[in-house]
C-alpha cells in the first residue's frame, strides 16, 4: 500500500509490452466472459437481449445513434445464427463509425472545452485510418505542426492554455493533470503541492517532474493549434508546503519514472534550428514532449494501455474496472484484476486497435444481458456485469437519435444516399437545433461525462422549446404524418415503438395507445400521436442506452 | 442542472448519520441509520438567505465606522436602537433595525485576493484535505436537501447570465450546484407556449409517467428515478412561474425594496424563501472600491439599506424570521488606509459580518476592532466560526455531522474552529 507509483509500475508489469501475455488460443471475447461470471459466483444472471434490445445498444455504442426503423426490421428479421457478430463487424467498418468515435473522443479528452475544425478533422482522420491509439496519444502530447492530418491533435494541449478572464493565470497544473487523467488514468491534481494526502502512490515529485514538461512548453499561436518548446536545462527545483525541503526531479513520466535531461553546448540544442523569417520552430536534440509522448504511449508503459482499456470498457460496460476512471492506485485495485490485465495486454499486442477491442467488447455475453432482470431477486452491483448496466447517452447520440426517430431525416432528406451528417450540414433549422442539443445535454466545460445526470434545463427544453415541438407535429414525411395515415392502432402502435424507442410495443404499450386514441379523430387524433411521440422523446428509455 | 432527488437525499443522509454513529463509511449503508435523526432532518424547514456584496463592502462605511480617525473617511456615524452602538450614517434605515440583527465586527480571515478569497469565504475555508468543498449553498443543499415544497435547494439570483453553476458544489457532486437566475430571470423555456393546452401537457406527461413505470420495472431503479426527478422539479417551477412576474410585484414592494438589481433581487429573494427554496443567494457586484470609495459607498449603500431593511421588516412581518437566517458578507472587508486613489484596498484583517432571524440573538454585536480599525482587538473570528454558527442556527451540529467523500469522512466546518454562542438563541 505504501509503494509509489514506480513501485506500483513494476507491480503491474504483466502488461508490459516486452513481458507480454501469451496470445489467447480463445478469443478475447470469450476471456472476457469466462472472467466474468466466474467472478459473479451466485449473482443473479439476467437473460441475453432480445435482438431488439442489442441493437439498439451496439447502434448506440458504435455508430453514434439508434436504428431506422428499416434498419431494425431488416436486423430483426435476418435469422442467421452469426447476425449479432455481422452486424458488430459492419457497424465497425460502416459510415458512422468514424463520426462516433470522433463525438466519443472528443468528449473523453477535451470535456467540453471547445471546438476546433483542425482538432475535428484530426480526430475524423485518426477514426478513417483506424490509426493505433498509441499513435493518437503520441500525436497529441508531442504535436507534430508539419503533418497536416495530424497538427489538430496539438489542441489537446493548446485548449488548456487559454486564459479565461483577463486576470486568470493560464492553468498549466490543469494541463498537468489532465495528461495525467487522461493518459494513465492516475489524477496527480491534489499533489502539486505536497504528496496526496489520501493517496499513497500519488506524490508531489511526480506531479513536478511531469509539469516541468508543460511549464517549457506554451502554444504558438496561428490558424491551426500548435506549441513550440523552450531548451530544456535544469531539473525541476520543488518544496512541499508541508516539509518546506528543497528537492529535485528530472523529467517523470507517468507510469515510467525519471527521464534524465540531456544537455548540449549552447548553439548546439536544436536538430533542426528554429527560423523565425520561415515561421519554423525547430527540432530539438533533447524534447521533453517527445520525451512525453515516447515513455507515455507505448506498449512498456502499463498504466498507458490500462488506462485506455478501462476507459473503453467503461464505454461499453457502463462501468469502469477501475472507478473513478482517474484513479488508478494501488489502494482502488480494479474489480476484477485478471481481467484488466488480459484486456491491456493483448491491447498492445493487438497494436492499440481500438476498432478491434471494441469488436471483442460487444461480442461478449456481458454486453449482450439484457438490463432487465426478471423475477424477483434484487438486482446485483454495477460491477457483476451479470445485467446490463444503463448508460447516459451524449448529447451527440441524443441529437442524432432524436433525428431517425422523429423521421426529421426522411422529411429533409432527398433521395440521394447522404449520411446523416451531410444532411444536417446543409439543413440550417438542424444545425441550430444540433448547436441547441448540445448546449443543452452536455456538461459545463471540464466535467467529464461519466454519470446520467439528467437536468430540469433538458427537461424544459424538451417540454417547451418550439424546435423540439415542432418534430412531433405532423410535417411531410416525418414519423407523425406516418403514423397519422395508418388506420389500425396495433400497426400504429408498432411503427411508433420501432422508430422511437427501437422495439416493438408490449401488450401495454399497445392498450396506452388505443386508450389514447379511442374516439379521436382528424387534428385530435394527430394531437394525440404527437404526445405519444413527445412522451417515447421524453422517457426515460429513449435517453439512456439501455 | 439537475437536483438532488429525495431518494438521494435519503441515501446521503444515511450516510452522514452512519458516519456520525460510528465512523462506518460507505459500508454503513442503510445499517446504521438512525430512523429518528433522519425524519428530523426531513421535517426541517430552516431556510437560508445570503447576501453576498461581490468585491468586498467597507466596514468603516457600514457596520464598524470610525468617525474622526485618521482612517474614518468623510462619514459620520449615527446612534442605532440599540444603545450605545453606532454605524455610518450610509445606513439610517439599517440603524432602526439593529435590535434585530447581530453584526460580528471582529472578522479575521486569511485571503487577500478576489479569486481564491470567494470561494474560501463560501467555502467557509476548510482545513486543507485535498478536496474541493461546496459552496455554503451546495453544503445546505446536501446536508438539508430540498423543502417539502419540492423546488431546487439552491437558487442564486444574480445579475448578468444565468444557469446552473455546477462548480460551487465541489467534492459533492455537480447535482449540488446552484441554479443562477441571471438578472432574476427564470430558467430557460419555463413557460408553456401557447401551443400546447394545460390538458394536452398532461395528457402527454401521463403518457410518459406511464412509460417510464414500465421502462423501470425489473430494471436499476435510480436512474429512472432521476430522470422523472427532473421533470417533477421543472413541473414544480412551473407552477411558481408567477415568482418571475414582475407586473404581480405590488407597486409598494417595489418602492420599498428599490428598482435597482439588488433590490429587485432581494424582492425576489423573499419570494423565493416564501415559495421555499431551501438556500437563496442574492450577490451584488463592484464592491471592489480601491478608487474613489467614499462616492462610491455614498451610492451603494443606501440600495443595500434599502432593500435588506425591506427584506428584515418583511420576515419578521410573515414570521418567517423564526425559520429564516439571513446572512450579509463578502469575501473581506477594506482597508483602513485610504490610499492615494482615494480608495481603499482588500483588508481580511478586521471586518464585519451581519445576520439575522433563524436561530440568531437579536440585538448582538460581537467583538471590537482597534480605536482605527486596522486590527481586531477582541478575540478573533474566522469563517469557520461562522460556519459553525449558522449550521448550528438551522439545527445542524456541525461538531457531529460529516461529508462522506468516497470512504474519507469530512467535517462540515472547520474541524479547530466552533460555534459563537454570544450569536445564537
Amino acid at each position: 500500500m505504501r509503494q509509489p507509483l514506480v513501485l506500483l509500475v513494476a507491480c503491474l508489469a504483466a502488461a508490459d509490452g516486452s513481458n507480454l501475455v501469451q496470445a489467447a488460443e480463445a478469443p478475447l471475447h470469450q476471456v472476457i466472459d469466462r472472467l466474468v461470471e466466474s467472478r459473479a459466483g451466485k449473482q443473479p444472471l439476467a437473460p441475453m437481449s432480445d435482438d431488439a434490445e442489442f441493437l439498439r445498444r451496439v447502434m448506440l455504442d458504435l455508430a453514434g445513434r439508434i436504428p431506422t426503423v428499416a434498419e431494425a426490421r431488416r436486423f430483426l428479421g435476418e435469422t442467421a445464427a452469426d447476425k449479432r457478430f455481422t452486424l458488430i463487424d459492419s457497424l465497425l467498418s460502416g459510415d458512422d463509425y468514424p463520426r462516433r468515435m470522433q463525438e466519443l473522443f472528443h468528449v473523453m479528452l477535451m470535456e467540453r472545452r471547445g471546438e476546433h475544425a483542425e482538432w475535428t478533422k484530426f480526430l475524423r482522420y485518426a477514426f478513417n485510418q483506424n490509426l493505433p491509439w498509441d499513435r493518437v496519444a503520441r500525436a497529441m502530447l508531442s504535436p507534430d505542426a508539419t503533418d497536416e492530418n495530424l497538427r489538430g491533435a496539438a489542441y489537446f494541449l493548446t485548449a488548456r492554455l487559454t486564459k479565461e478572464g483577463a486576470m486568470a493565470p493560464v492553468d498549466v497544473p490543469g494541463l498537468t493533470r489532465d495528461v495525467g487523467r487522461l493518459m494513465a488514468g492516475v489524477d496527480f491534481g491534489c499533489a502539486q503541492c505536497h504528496d496526496h494526502v489520501s493517496i499513497e502512490d500519488y506524490k508531489q515529485v511526480d506531479f513536478q517532474g511531469l509539469h516541468m514538461i508543460f511549464e517549457n512548453m506554451q502554444s504558438r499561436g496561428g490558424e491551426f493549434p500548435a506549441v513550440t518548446e523552450k531548451v530544456m536545462t535544469k531539473p525541476r527545483e520543488f518544496k512541499s508546503v508541508f516539509t518546506r525541503d528543497p528537492r529535485t526531479t528530472p523529467l517523470r513520466i507517468p507510469g515510467a519514472g525519471d527521464v534524465s535531461i540531456r544537455t548540449f553546448p549552447k548553439g548546439e540544442e536544436y536538430l533542426v534550428a528554429p527560423d523565425r523569417k520561415a515561421k519554423r520552430t525547430g527540432v530539438l536534440k533533447f524534447s521533453p514532449l517527445r520525451e512525453l509522448a515516447g515513455g507515455l504511449a507505448t506498449g512498456k508503459n502499463p498504466l498507458f494501455a490500462r488506462n485506455i482499456v478501462n476507459r473503453l470498457w467503461f464505454v461499453m460496460m457502463g462501468r469502469g474496472l477501475v472507478e473513478p476512471l482517474d484513479l488508478f492506485h494501488s489502494a482502488n485495485p480494479p474489480t476484477h484484476p485478471e481481467l484488466l490485465d488480459r484486456l491491456a495486454g493483448e491491447f498492445v499486442l493487438h497494436k492499440f486497435d481500438i476498432k478491434w477491442l471494441l469488436g471483442q467488447l460487444a461480442r461478449t455475453r456481458c454486453y449482450q444481458r439484457s438490463s432487465r432482470l426478471p423475477g424477483d431477486q434484487p438486482l446485483p452491483p454495477r460491477s457483476s456485469y451479470t445485467v446490463a448496466n444503463q448508460k447516459r447517452l451524449s448529447a451527440e447520440q441524443l441529437f442524432w437519435s432524436t433525428l431517425v426517430a422523429t423521421g426529421e431525416i426522411d422529411r429533409v432528406k432527398p433521395a440521394t444516399d447522404d449520411t446523416l451528417e451531410k444532411v444536417v450540414a446543409r439543413t440550417e433549422s438542424l444545425v441550430e437545433l444540433q448547436k441547441q442539443f448540445l448546449k443543452t445535454f452536455s456538461n459545463p466545460p471540464k466535467e467529464p461525462e461519466v454519470d446520467f445526470a439528467p437536468t430540469v434545463k433538458g427537461a424544459l427544453y424538451l417540454m417547451h422549446d418550439q424546435a423540439v415541438l415542432e418534430l412531433v407535429k405532423p410535417r411531410p414525411g416525418n414519423l407523425v404524418t406516418k403514423l397519422a395515415a395508418e388506420p389500425d392502432t396495433g400497426k400504429l402502435s408498432e411503427a411508433l415503438f420501432l422508430a422511437v424507442v427501437s422495439r416493438g410495443p408490449t401488450t401495454a404499450d399497445v392498450q396506452v395507445v388505443a386508450k389514447l386514441l379511442e374516439n379521436k379523430t382528424g387534428a385530435a387524433r394527430i394531437e394525440a400521436i404527437g404526445q405519444l411521440a413527445w412522451a417515447l422523446l421524453a422517457s426515460t428509455e429513449f435517453c439512456l442506452n439501455h | 442542472m439537475n437536483h438532488c432527488r429525495s431518494w438521494e437525499h435519503g441515501w446521503s443522509r444515511r450516510r452522514m448519520l452512519g458516519a456520525v454513529a460510528g465512523g462506518a463509511g460507505v459500508a454503513g449503508l442503510g445499517g446504521i441509520l438512525q430512523p429518528a435523526a433522519a425524519e428530523e432532518m426531513a421535517r426541517n424547514d430552516k431556510q437560508i438567505l445570503l447576501i453576498w456584496l461581490d468585491g468586498g463592502m467597507s466596514q468603516l462605511e457600514s457596520w464598524d465606522p470610525k468617525p474622526n480617525t485618521p482612517f474614518g473617511g468623510p462619514f459620520r456615524s449615527i446612534p442605532t436602537t440599540l444603545p450605545g452602538i453606532h454605524v455610518s450614517e450610509l445606513m439610517p434605515k439599517l440603524s432602526r433595525q439593529m435590535k434585530r440583527l447581530a453584526v460580528v465586527r471582529s472578522m479575521k480571515t486569511e485571503d487577500a485576493n478576489h479569486s481564491s478569497g470567494v470561494p474560501k469565504i463560501l467555502r467557509g475555508q476548510p482545513r486543507n484535505r485535498g478536496v474541493t468543498y461546496p459552496y455554503l449553498g451546495s453544503a445546505v443543499a446536501k446536508l438539508m436537501g430540498p423543502t417539502e415544497s419540492g423546488l431546487p435547494p439552491y437558487v442564486w439570483v444574480k445579475p448578468g447570465n444565468g444557469g446552473f453553476i455546477a462548480k460551487h458544489a465541489g467534492f459533492l457532486g455537480a447535482k449540488y450546484g446552484a441554479l443562477a437566475l441571471g438578472d432574476g430571470k427564470p430558467p430557460a423555456n419555463l413557460v408553456r407556449p401557447d401551443s400546447i393546452s394545460a390538458a394536452a401537457d398532461a395528457a402527454r406527461q401521463e403518457l410518459r409517467r406511464k412509460f417510464n413505470r414500465q421502462f423501470a420495472d425489473r430494471r436499476r431503479a435510480n436512474f429512472n428515478e432521476a430522470n422523472s426527478y427532473v421533470y417533477d422539479v421543472a413541473g414544480t417551477l412551473m407552477k411558481h412561474v408567477e415568482l418571475f412576474d414582475e407586473a404581480k410585484l405590488s407597486e409598494k414592494d417595489r418602492r420599498r425594496y428599490g428598482t435597482h438589481d439588488l433590490g429587485r433581487h432581494a424582492l425576489l429573494a423573499r419570494r423565493l424563501i416564501e415559495a421555499g427554496v431551501r438556500f437563496v443567494q442574492v450577490t451584488s457586484y463592484g464592491w471592489d472600491t480601491h478608487g474613489d470609495n467614499f462616492n462610491s459607498h455614498a451610492s451603494r449603500m443606501p440600495k443595500v439599506d434599502q432593500s435588506v431593511t425591506a427584506l428584515i421588516e418583511d420576515l419578521y412581518d410573515r414570521g418567517l424570521d423564526e425559520r429564516v437566517l439571513v446572512v450579509m458578507m463578502a469575501e473581506f472587508g477594506r482597508t483602513p488606509r485610504i490610499n492615494g486613489s482615494v480608495g481603499r484596498d482588500h483588508w481580511p484583517n478586521a471586518w464585519s459580518v451581519a445576520m439575522a432571524g433563524c436561530g440568531i440573538r437579536p440585538g448582538t454585536v460581537v467583538g471590537e476592532t482597534l480605536p482605527d480599525g486596522t486590527d481586531v482587538k477582541t478575540t478573533p473570528y474566522d469563517i469557520g466560526h461562522m460556519f459553525h454558527t449558522w449550521f448550528s442556527a438551522v439545527g445542524l451540529d456541525s461538531a457531529e455531522a460529516e461529508y462522506m467523500n468516497g470512504t474519507q469522512p469530512l467535517p462540515i466546518a472547520h474541524d479547530d474552529m466552533h460555534k459563537v454562542d454570544e450569536l445564537l438563541i
